[in-house]
């Protein structure tokens, strides 16, 4: 049976260097300046990356911000990428929960839809969002875009809970922020089917 | 949440409970390392080898680098070796139809105010499917003491895919089932993200084994080996995973995420057992082949079943006999003149189920489809509408082969979740090769789904003029079988002029697009206004050659006036061969339509998900909307009583 996925398999080769001290100071001095002379290119290649999955996205800027901000991205491929929006997304809604937590004490007039709300949130957080993380990692992106499309939907569907009890929803602009995101996660899932 | 890079934590990686055993070569001896003798010495040992193992992977990961290519290591590094950073292309558009996953449009408002009501009228009568939660595949059918089995890929947790474990459940008649507990669940190292696909082989001495894949615990997808606890159990409700699984990794050049789904074994020349598990090869769909004497160590051959590029990721492939003469099914080993094989696979970018038909070479393990125009992926469909992930098995107790499939849904996830549910299994169907055309198969709901037809109601010879629809006024008009022939009035098809013949059911206007000689057919699920209405029809068409076209389609475009639901219209040409009358049959389930013309040589599965034409208000009417021809229409409508689900 072939395989090993370890990285402990780079430990038996640095084993094999019988002369520890010396030679291996100088193999520590050969990696850094390695990793000096490559890191502009490391850097280069996963911009160009990240700007071109992000021009196929619905929201360029917010697509980039997100990703820029997380140094998870700088050596990611498209899978990766995709994780990091869907934790963005789960990250929005989970302080959606909370905001919408808070609001409940100050607007009791609003609290049949921002109980439907929360319940929507916490489908996102509950359901959607360990669903797409489960298909990005396993290689069953299909599964991913099922989850993330489904948030954007509960987006929608929290802020029709205020509108049609003709009411104004506090929630509009969080709502607008957290559909944006979960399509710019869908769009980068589409790229892996 | 879990994280899908072990870069971050190389050495932690290191000292799980390791996912493979190190190769037995004493330069791999990744986890016995030498007693180092002085603390000093291993204090600066430790920190530098950690600095060194960082950067090293840095480096690596950072660019890609290939490993050096030392012999005794090969197999190790290509294993390891970082997954492509290609930026993935489109789907190829040169496959026809490209329904996929239904999906509500970016932008627009796309949830719909379900009440539970509309939601519970949802749940079927007799389709399989679990009390809660999700479902897909269908894993390891098979006939064993007495009892149907299947089981299936379930996530316990939520109707949305998830980490998903084997359910299970039995029948004497494939269609009354009692739920049995959890057969496998993620218990394992090997199978920690989920208890993926498989398919059981029954030896000759009765002995049932079960091949699946699963997802382990870095998410490398290996196949492994599973046996009833307790062979004398009917029921199967206890299962051993064999101590030594893994028995099968993704080899050399394959991705550790493109290896899954094996299926029944069947013997060789030699006498010993041969599996296919699909893959791909960039766009190249391909299956990989494997020999095994005891389902624990494999070998594999060096050239594949069939490869059909541009056909991406075949996942669940399928690979069977069919009688050439025979009316019954053949057990996966049967081989010979009088047989030809059936190659199928669920085809990961678009999600649908192709097949072909062709003739196998055992000695070589290879097969050449009969068509090579119409090669898998490119060619026929099973079904035309939602169908994925089927699997066969050969029913030895009635000597058939049978169809099973995944039925997904097609509304808005936030719908299942509400209703805490979601997935259907297919009704079973036979299969057989159709005798007449040769080149295709036919597929038929098993007879046993007959016991449940109930007060039937026949209507002989009506006649419909052109621009004609007419309730039938069958009550209960949610659960029903329909079977019924057409005739067109040879009068007008013969003085018709015929012309160029673009239709296609998905692109074309649906029931609602006259022509001379179509569409016509049923409105199933249709409200008293026809507001909303599912019509199932046959569009005949004349050819500039005078030869008559016949398409087949079910429109889904008026089904529902939620606006979160897929409203596509399926649909293909169905031949219909001299002498032959149209005839179609349509089991009516609630949320799912099956539709079968000429005696199932063309299938459609839909989902549909009314607001109104539910409970007592969902009716039936046969319509003919052609413009010029007057249709004959002699139809059987049955109620169909629930089973036992």
């Amino acid at each position: 049976m072939t395989f090993s996925l370890g990285k402990a398999n780079f430990i038996p080769q640095v084993l094999r260097i019988k002369n520890f001290n010396m030679k291996f100071t100088s193999l520590i001095m050969i990696f850094f300046s390695h990793l000096l002379l490559q890191t502009p290119f490391i850097v280069m290649g996963d911009r160009r990356l990240i700007e071109s999955t992000c021009k196929a996205t619905p929201s360029y800027n917010l697509c980039l911000s997100t990703l820029m901000s997380n140094p998870k991205s700088t050596n990611g491929d498209i899978s990766d990428l995709g994780l990091i929006m869907v934790g963005a997304t789960k990250s929005k809604a989970t302080r959606a929960i909370q905001h919408i937590k808070s609001l409940y004490m100050s607007h009791p007039e609003l609290r049949h839809s921002l109980n439907e709300c929360a319940q929507m949130y916490m489908a996102v957080v509950r359901a959607d969002v360990p669903s797409a993380i489960q298909a990005l990692d396993g290689g069953q992106p299909k599964f991913a875009e099922d989850g993330m499309a489904d948030t954007a939907v509960e987006t929608q569907a929290c802020e029709r809970s205020f509108n049609g009890r003709g009411q104004k929803s506090p929630l509009t602009q969080m709502n607008k922020d957290i559909e944006n995101i979960a399509n710019v996660a869908r769009a980068i899932i589409r790229m892996l089917l | 949440m879990a994280s899908s890079s072990d870069l971050e934590n190389p050495i932690s990686s290191a000292s799980l409970p390791y996912s493979y055993a190190p190769l037995p070569d004493g330069e791999q001896q990744a986890t016995n390392e030498p007693a180092v003798r002085h603390p000093k010495k291993a204090a600066f040992f430790l920190v530098s080898a950690l600095l060194a193992v960082a950067f090293l992977v840095a480096l690596i990961a950072g660019n890609g680098l290939k490993l050096p290519n030392d012999s005794n290591t090969n197999d190790v590094l290509s294993a390891m070796s970082t997954p492509q950073k290609v930026t993935p292309l489109s789907r190829g558009v040169d496959k026809g139809v490209s329904d996929k996953t239904f999906h509500p449009m970016l932008g627009a408002d796309n949830s719909y105010p379900w009440s539970p009501n509309m939601l519970d009228w949802q749940r079927t009568g007799f389709h399989f499917q679990p009390q809660k939660n999700w479902m897909n595949d269908p894993n390891a059918p098979v006939f064993y003491k007495g009892w149907y089995h299947l089981f299936y890929q379930y996530h316990p947790d939520a109707p949305v895919w998830g980490k998903i474990v084997w359910g299970h459940a039995v029948s004497k008649d494939l269609i009354n089932w009692r739920h049995l507990p959890i057969a496998m669940e993620t218990d394992q190292w090997y199978d920690e993200q989920g208890v993926w696909t498989g398919s059981a082989t029954i030896l000759p001495d009765g002995q049932l084994v079960v091949l699946y894949t699963g997802s382990t615990n870095e998410s490398v997808q290996v196949q492994n080996l599973a046996y009833p606890a307790d062979p004398s159990d009917p029921l199967l409700i206890n299962w051993v995973k064999y101590p030594g699984n893994p028995v099968l990794v993704p080899p050399p050049g394959i991705d550790i995420k493109d290896f899954r789904d094996p299926t029944t074994a069947w013997k060789t020349p030699e006498g010993k057992w041969r599996i296919t598990i699909g893959s791909k090869l960039n766009k190249t769909g391909i299956s990989l082949v494997y020999d095994t004497e005891d389902f624990k160590t494999f070998e594999l051959l060096d050239g594949l079943l069939h490869a059909v590029p541009g056909t991406g990721m075949w996942e669940c492939v399928d690979f069977y006999p069919i009688s050439k003469q025979g009316e019954n099914g053949l057990d996966t080993s049967v081989d010979g003149p009088g047989v030809k094989h059936v190659v199928k696979a669920s085809m990961d970018d678009d999600r649908n189920d192709y097949y072909a038909i062709g003739t196998y070479d055992a000695f070589k393990g290879k097969w050449t489809p009969d068509n090579p125009t119409l090669d898998v992926g490119y060619g026929l469909r099973y079904d035309y509408g939602i169908y994925y992930a089927s699997k066969t098995f050969y029913d030895q107790n009635k000597q058939r082969r049978i169809l099973w499939s995944w039925i997904k849904e097609t509304d808005a996830e936030t719908a299942d979740i509400n209703k805490g549910w979601a997935s259907l299994m297919g009704v079973p169907r036979t299969i057989v090769l159709d005798k007449k055309t040769q080149s295709n198969i036919i597929q038929w709901p098993v007879v046993e789904i007959n016991e449940l037809r109930t007060n039937v109601t026949a209507f002989k010879n009506v006649l419909l003029e052109a621009g004609s629809i007419v309730p039938l006024n069958i009550p209960a008009a949610s659960q029903l079988d329909i079977v019924a022939e057409f005739e067109l009035d040879e009068e007008t098809v013969l003085r018709l002029n015929g012309g160029d013949v673009a239709y296609e059911c998905a692109k074309s206007g649906g029931a609602a697009q006259q022509g001379a000689l179509g569409p016509f057919g049923f409105s199933v699920l249709a409200h008293e206004g026809l507001i909303e209405h599912t019509p199932v029809y046959f569009y005949v068409a004349k050819g500039v050659d005078g030869n008559l076209k016949t398409f087949f389609c079910a429109d889904q475009s008026r089904s529902s006036t939620a606006g979160d639901v897929d409203k596509s219209i399926y649909g293909n040409i169905v031949p219909v061969l001299k002498g032959e009358k149209l005839s179609m049959r349509i089991l009516v389930d609630h949320s799912i339509v099956e539709s079968f013309a000429q005696e199932g040589r063309t299938c459609i599965t839909s989902r549909v998900y009314p607001t109104k034409a539910i409970y007592n208000n969902a009716q039936l009417f046969l319509f003919n909307n052609a413009t010029a021809a007057k249709v004959t229409a002699s139809v059987n409508v049955w109620q169909m009583k629930s089973a036992d689900i």
